[in-house]
């Protein structure tokens, strides 16, 4: 019985009470009371499950608020900082703890962006798209500690006949404000459009788009008199433009994308906590904290592994790519 | 069926309908990157990240309809 950890009674005696919270908490919630109508006392009743979409103001600072969400942010960028302030702090050859850890953080994703982006582009990619992912990732884990998102003072509404409690915590999950997920986007769309600006040139990241060099080709051909290779020529010109406006356009809808996929995820996250929470408020949401862990690593990287590749196909421009192919 | 009823149909039927197309889209991605597996397992770091990545710009649409879905049941 030594692989259990623990003696076989304690086992047994964990399993019992386990169940019995599963089971007491199922009849009690509204599901079991429902189903096998019970009258609840009333201190042990669920108040109504409350969704806030908008983020609660905690505070004003000269106008501008200061909404949980934003709170439970600077938690994480102080976490963060920290922790690799600590870890960075007395660098040694022989790594401790909490070196190694950063140091093991840091060369995974390192690994990540070579087999993606190659040897050459490492360095240019490292610092933003590290950033995004921790961030992103701490926000996520960080929200399903105990007490985020339910620690907070308690408000009694009136809404016609009925009333309820809604508690307004003092922190939220930070992923679940659409703001944040907006100024990450916009962060990395910034970042990918700069850098093709910047490593490419600007008229040749233009021309990747809208293919300038064949429409200047085809005039070449109308000053020679080689009228139909000219007509063929223009026409493709301006279908390629036509083309590159709607590339452009879809560089756009990046933004929209990348902001709608994490905040759709994480707020439908805690919806589903919530929901669960409702219904079963012992041992059944436990499950669901472990699809919302790896949610939330997932998110992370698709978010920091999107502005990679994007940034990638930014750096490498049309004809760079053609001639590896030719 | 007053407004309110309709509402809510809406916001069902919008997730509802809405995440079809990406159940089969994701459906369709899990179905090749297992072939492809299945005809080249060393290649298997590779399909997984392009898999995911594919999978996000899917589920991405199945978002877009949530998102409606939300809105309707409980902002607008």
């Amino acid at each position: 019985m030594s692989k259990l950890g623990c003696s076989s009674r304690l086992m047994v005696i964990l399993v019992i009470v386990i169940l019995a919270l599963f089971l007491t908490s199922f009849v009690m919630g509204p599901l079991g009371s429902k189903l096998f109508n019970i009258d609840v006392p009333r201190e042990l009743q669920i108040s109504k499950l409350h969704v806030a979409l908008p983020s609660e103001a905690m505070f004003h600072v000269g106008g501008f608020k200061i909404t949980n969400t934003l709170i439970s942010s600077w938690v994480t960028i102080i976490l963060l900082c920290s922790l690799f302030f600590f870890a960075t702090r007395k660098m040694k050859v022989i790594p401790g703890r909490l070196q190694s850890f950063a140091e093991v953080v840091v060369d995974g994703i390192h690994n990540t962006i070579e087999g993606v982006a190659g040897p050459k582009h490492v360095r240019t990619f490292l610092p933003i798209v590290t950033t995004i992912f921790l961030y992103v990732v701490t926000n996520a884990l960080l929200a399903l500690v105990p007490l985020w998102g339910t620690w907070g003072p308690v408000e009694h509404i009136t809404e016609g006949s009925h009333s309820y409690t809604v508690t307004v915590p003092f922190l939220r999950a930070a992923n679940t404000d659409i703001n944040l997920t907006l100024s990450i986007a916009l962060v990395s769309f910034l970042f990918i459009e700069y850098l093709g600006f910047s490593r490419i040139g600007p008229f040749k990241y233009l021309d990747s788009f809208f293919q300038f060099s064949s429409l200047g080709k085809s005039f070449a051909d109308l000053f020679k008199g080689n009228w139909k290779s000219f007509l063929s020529g223009f026409l493709f010109g301006f279908i390629n433009i036509y083309v590159g406006l709607l590339e452009i356009l879809s560089h756009f809808i990046r933004i929209v994308s990348f902001t709608f996929r994490l905040f759709g995820n994480m707020t439908a996250g805690e919806i589903l906590l919530g929901v669960m929470t409702f219904l079963v408020a012992f041992i059944a949401p436990v499950p669901f904290y472990g699809l919302e862990t790896l949610v939330g690593f997932l998110q992370a990287m698709i978010f920091a592994g999107l502005t990679l590749v994007f940034g990638v196909m930014a750096v490498t421009s049309h004809h760079e790519e053609g001639a590896e192919h030719n | 069926m007053d407004a309110e009823t309709m509402k809510m149909l809406g916001a069902g039927l919008a997730a509802g309908l809405g995440m079809l197309g990406p159940g089969i889209g994701l459906g369709l991605i899990g179905l090749g990157a297992m072939q492809a597996l299945g005809r080249n397992p060393e290649a298997r770091g590779v399909l997984l990240t392009n898999m995911i990545l594919i999978g996000a710009l899917t589920e991405a649409v199945g978002i877009y309809a949530l998102i409606v879905a939300i809105l309707l049941a409980m902002v607008v």
